[in-house]
């Protein structure tokens, strides 16, 4: 497979990334994400302050001909949101793991970073799909 | 950069416009005794433009447009059929154009609804219509608003539709409009729903019914589809059939027959009436004469007195739309089954299998075809296998270049690169073979020259758009 | 008649080239019991037996030589050339344009009818058209519950009574409260749930509001609540202020005075404005202006299609698909062919003719003009004998004003009158002397 997969970050089966710092969780669309969507045109973020449930959709993310979700891979709050999206949203295809990340939280549950995915996991459950 | 043609408000000029109004012929006062001066606006930035100078711009805007009176218009799930010239007449006709809704004297419009409602109802065998919807997805909404109201009546509690995942998108986006989730069903090897799957999905008890096209979008008739109808009415459930397909059905079977409850048809597709470049259309729906008592606000009765309205009842869903739907597209509807009549309706329905399956044959000779079965209206290619890594957008694109319309592409969304060929029952042999030669061509094109097909098309007024650009930059008016 | 082209010597070819028998075997899927033998239709016509039949049909509708109903739906003069552009086949017998390249026509006209409608509303973005203003008004309080997340509904009293049949049921569809409100108690009655106010202006009795007071009022009590206002008739915006001046969130109305006959009633146009920041939350399609992707050359496509069916499916905020395209190319032809002096004129006629109308019934005894603010071209009128109006009226072949307890049945004697620039001096006479007839001779009582 032609993706990226740093092997620093956590993941999850729906194509999120996730890079820990100093307790704060930030989240993108990985490289193989922002493939299958194509171009993104736009990307709908939360409001800084908003909590949502692990699981839940966080962001939508356009592209001309398909819709994707960003899905909450841990529960907490939003505490900051890539406002330079709004206005280049194409970052999420040149740069899916570094400007093209969406949302910061900060997670109330620090158990459920056990089901997060390490890149050689992410990686298997892939091929999987992708077969 | 400028498009070929400016656009019509480069146009203004400052001379006197045209008067089209009857002269002023009654005493005048100050307007802003009459309306106050903080009520009225400043300025109306709408140039004034001489008549020929705005005929002419639309003469040469409709130079660039494609429609079934140009040539082959073979977009799957769309029946394109040439639309009839003497529909157009009647439809413009004084004693309908200028007839008010609200006005007492208008029983050649009531017979004209009441008689339509009849003639549909012994083409799909339902006991009793509406024409309220305006298009097809506005039936579907009102079918599904129906199942909404006889489980909220019978105090069943069923949140739940189950949608193939063949279906048209307007589907799963009605049910939601009525309150409902979805259930998605996979099709299984043949196109077809899984018995094993529907039934195992209707034992989760809140399921309101089934929405359904048959022949589907694959062109395919679900040999099952008792069964199926079967499996949802055992469960507690409805049948919706989507009738978007119903074109080769035509005086061969019919919905209730199969099994289903209520049925959208779209007189914009089946019925011939011109689809106007997006509408307006007209989605009657359908319904069995259980569910009569829901259909909405006017409906019709046939009473001594001529035809009238039915009293409010307590059940019905309500109004769905001011007045009595899209009356000008529902005249040339039924101007069309007059003409036809028995014979001809069923002669559409099997003309219309003849030449979908005469394009198959003979495309599938190159091209890929995933279901390969007989076809009724339409049948599916796909772009896999196509020299050169030619995608379906590229093949869609060159297609332009022969002066004919491209086929619906990329759905349905189960075959990856579809392209979905509706032929319908107005195009000659020489048409569809002048189609075949195109397909060939192009299949040898994506052979010897794939970048052609790459950078197509090449004789339209524009290149390839930019929808990236359009999208993240919108610009919606000057 | 039927329009298929094969003879049955070509018919044999082609099943030859399939590899069928005979025309049933194509239906070889279909289970045997489902065939029907016979059905109940009557055999087809000739061209020239069908349209006698329905010349025949039509004249049992009456057409009146002047009109004095709108309630909805009007009778305006529509220039020729509208119906000369709308019969050019390469735009009727169209669809969709999906393939931008070979609709660029159709295309620029649509994006140059969203570029009209927004100049004539002042609102930032006009969509390519919803089925009419009913549908438009149901799908906009729709549209106001999801950007708000709230879902309860306050609607003004004045709407008319089946868009707000229309409304409710569209909303009872998504679980979205209604309340119906007069305007003055509109100030209690708003809190933070309410999603939207909707209003009519004119509204359906013909007075036309002070929008300014609205507005306040809401801002001021619920900043999130949407205001979303309906037209039945936008011929007033050539003097009326527009929405867009009046900070109203959602603007939408019904485009049948824009060169579209009344047809019973439909097609018209469902005309759909809004902010521009509620762009990717509007239903329905949108046609934008981009360029080549190799090349210079401007073009137009559909846009924003990620916010529809086709691709969001079940997410997606509504289910329109086709709209009313042929009629919105009508309204912007009616629009170019009128121009801003034509328009202009028009709005002034329909204000200067009803009102004369008004001040000339105001004098007759017995007749008294109900509405207290500003009027266009409706207004309500009790009068001393309605029936024998309506009666008087139809002999002299004008077709009668609408009497209100269709609707309202607790509005006894009250009629609704339109007047447009189509009603000439004579007509208005006419009129006014039935009235004044009516008035003088009680005897007519039926």
């Amino acid at each position: 497979m032609d993706y990226e997969f740093p092997d620093h970050l956590k993941y999850t089966s729906t194509h999120e990334w996730i890079r820990f710092e100093n307790n704060i969780a930030t989240v993108g669309i990985t490289d193989y994400a922002q493939h299958q969507l194509g171009d993104i045109v736009f990307v709908e973020l939360p409001e800084v302050g908003m909590v949502f449930e692990k699981g839940s959709n966080a962001a939508e993310i356009e592209s001309v001909k398909a819709v994707g979700d960003l899905i909450m891979p841990l529960s907490g709050e939003i505490i900051e949101i890539n406002e330079n999206l709004a206005d280049n949203p194409e970052l999420v295809n040149s740069s899916p793991f570094g400007e093209g990340w969406m949302i910061r939280i900060k997670y109330s549950h620090l158990d459920e970073k056990d089901d997060l995915l390490s890149s050689e996991e992410y990686k298997q459950i892939l091929q999987k799909e992708i077969h | 950069m400028k498009s070929n043609i400016p656009l019509i408000f480069e146009k203004g000029f400052d001379g006197e416009q045209q008067s089209f109004v009857p002269q002023m012929d009654v005493d005048m006062v100050d307007l802003n005794e009459i309306l106050p001066e903080n009520l009225q606006r400043k300025d109306l930035p709408i140039p004034n433009i001489p008549e020929v100078d705005i005929i002419r711009h639309f003469i040469n805007l409709s130079l660039r447009n494609y429609g079934v009176d140009t040539g082959i218009y073979p977009l799957g799930s769309c029946t394109m059929k040439y639309n009839p010239k003497v529909n157009e007449v009647v439809a413009k006709l004084p004693g309908f154009t200028f007839i008010h809704p609200l006005q007492e004297e208008s029983e050649g419009c009531l017979e004209l609804l009441y008689h339509l409602s009849k003639l549909l109802g012994e083409l799909t065998g339902m006991d009793g219509f509406t024409l309220q919807p305006a298009a097809g997805a506005h039936g579907e909404l009102v079918g599904l608003l129906i199942m909404k109201k006889y489980f909220e009546i019978k105090g069943l509690k069923k949140q739940k539709i189950i949608v193939p995942d063949s279906a048209h998108g307007t589907n799963p986006a009605s049910a939601k409009m009525a309150g409902f989730s979805i259930i998605e069903l996979k099709s299984n090897e043949h196109g077809e729903v899984p018995l094993d799957q529907l039934e195992f999905a209707m034992l989760e008890g809140d399921i309101a019914g089934i929405m359904l096209t048959n022949p589907n979008t694959l062109g395919i008739f679900d040999k099952q589809i008792k069964d199926i109808t079967r499996i949802v009415h055992d469960n507690g459930g409805l049948c919706y059939y989507d009738g978007a397909n119903l074109n080769p059905m035509l005086g061969i079977c019919r919905p209730r027959d199969m099994g289903f409850d209520i049925v959208h048809l779209n007189l914009h597709k089946t019925f011939s009436t011109p689809h106007g470049g997006g509408g307006p259309g007209s989605g009657p729906i359908g319904v069995v004469n259980e569910l009569i008592p829901f259909l909405p606000e006017p409906c019709l009765i046939s009473t001594k007195q001529g035809i009238a309205c039915r009293e409010k009842n307590d059940v019905s869903i309500g109004r769905i739309k001011a007045f009595w739907g899209n009356f000008g597209v529902i005249i040339r509807a039924y101007a069309y089954i007059l003409a036809l009549g028995a014979e001809g309706l069923k002669k559409v329905a099997q003309i219309a299998v003849l030449n979908a399956n005469y394009l198959k044959v003979q495309l599938q000779q190159k091209y890929y075809l995933p279901y390969n079965r007989v076809c009724q209206h339409e049948f599916v290619l796909s772009d896999q296998g196509m020299p050169n890594n030619v995608t379906t957008e590229d093949i869609a694109k060159r297609i332009l270049d022969f002066g004919i319309y491209a086929p619906t592409i990329y759905f349905p969304l189960i075959i990856p690169g579809a392209l979905m060929i509706e032929p319908t029952e107005t195009e000659s042999k020489q048409s569809l073979d002048y189609f075949v030669e195109v397909m060939n061509q192009i299949y040898d094109e994506a052979k010897s020259n794939s970048v052609l097909l790459r950078n197509a098309p090449h004789n339209t007024p524009v290149k390839r758009l930019d929808a990236v650009l359009a999208a993240r930059k919108p610009v919606l008016h000057d | 008649m039927n329009f298929v082209p094969h003879d049955n010597k070509t018919i044999a070819e082609m099943l030859n080239i399939i590899g069928a028998n005979s025309l049933k075997e194509l239906f070889q899927d279909i289970p045997k019991d489902l065939f029907i033998e016979n059905f109940n239709l009557p055999s087809g016509l000739s061209e020239s037996d069908l349209l006698n039949q329905l010349k025949e049909l039509s004249q049992k509708n009456k057409v009146y030589s002047s009109s004095f109903l709108g309630a909805g739906c009007y009778y305006h003069y529509i220039p020729s050339l509208v119906d000369f552009v709308t019969s050019r086949s390469e735009f009727y017998t169209s669809y969709t344009p999906y393939q931008a390249e070979a609709s660029q026509g159709y295309l620029q006209a649509i994006y140059e009818y969203q570029t009209i409608i927004s100049r004539l509303t002042q609102m930032d973005i006009a969509n390519a058209s919803m089925y009419d203003g009913s549908t438009a008004l149901a799908e906009a309080a729709v549209m106001a519950s999801i950007i708000t997340g709230k879902n309860s509904i306050i609607l003004i009293k004045g709407i008319h009574p089946e868009y707000e049949e229309v409304v409710r049921t569209y909303c009872w569809g998504q679980n979205i409260n209604i309340e119906t409100e007069i305007i003055e108690n509109l100030e209690d009655k708003l809190n933070n749930k309410v999603a939207a106010i909707l209003f009519q202006n004119p509204n359906f009795f013909g007075d036309i509001e002070d929008i300014f007071k609205i507005t306040k009022i809401v801002r001021d009590k619920c900043p999130d609540c949407l205001i979303i206002q309906v037209m039945t008739d936008p011929t007033c915006l050539g003097i009326l202020k527009p929405p867009g001046d009046t900070d109203i969130d959602i603007f939408v109305a019904e485009g049948q005075s824009f060169g579209i006959n009344p047809s019973f009633g439909g097609p018209g146009l469902g005309i759909f404005t809004a902010k521009q920041k509620y762009l990717r939350k509007m239903p329905g399609r949108l046609i934008g202006k981009t360029k080549e992707i190799e090349g210079q050359k401007e073009g137009f496509l559909l846009t924003l299609q990620a916010r529809e069916q086709h691709i969001r499916r079940e997410k997606a905020s509504s289910n329109i698909c086709t709209n009313q395209a042929l009629c919105s190319l009508a309204a912007l032809v009616y629009l170019l062919a009128m121009g801003r002096t034509g328009l202009k004129e028009v709005a002034l006629q329909n204000f200067q003719k009803a009102h004369f109308v008004k001040k000339e019934l105001s004098k007759i005894h017995g007749y008294e003009i109900l509405n207290k603010k500003p009027t266009y071209n409706e207004f309500l009128v009790k009068c001393p004998n309605i029936k024998a109006l309506i009666k008087q009226c139809k002999q002299q072949n004008l077709q009668p004003p609408l009497d209100i307890s269709r609707y309202y049945p607790e509005m006894k004697n009250v009629v609704l009158v339109c007047v447009t620039e189509m009603n000439s001096k004579d007509s208005i006479d006419t009129f006014i002397k039935i009235a004044q007839s009516i008035s003088n001779d009680k005897m007519e009582v039926e």
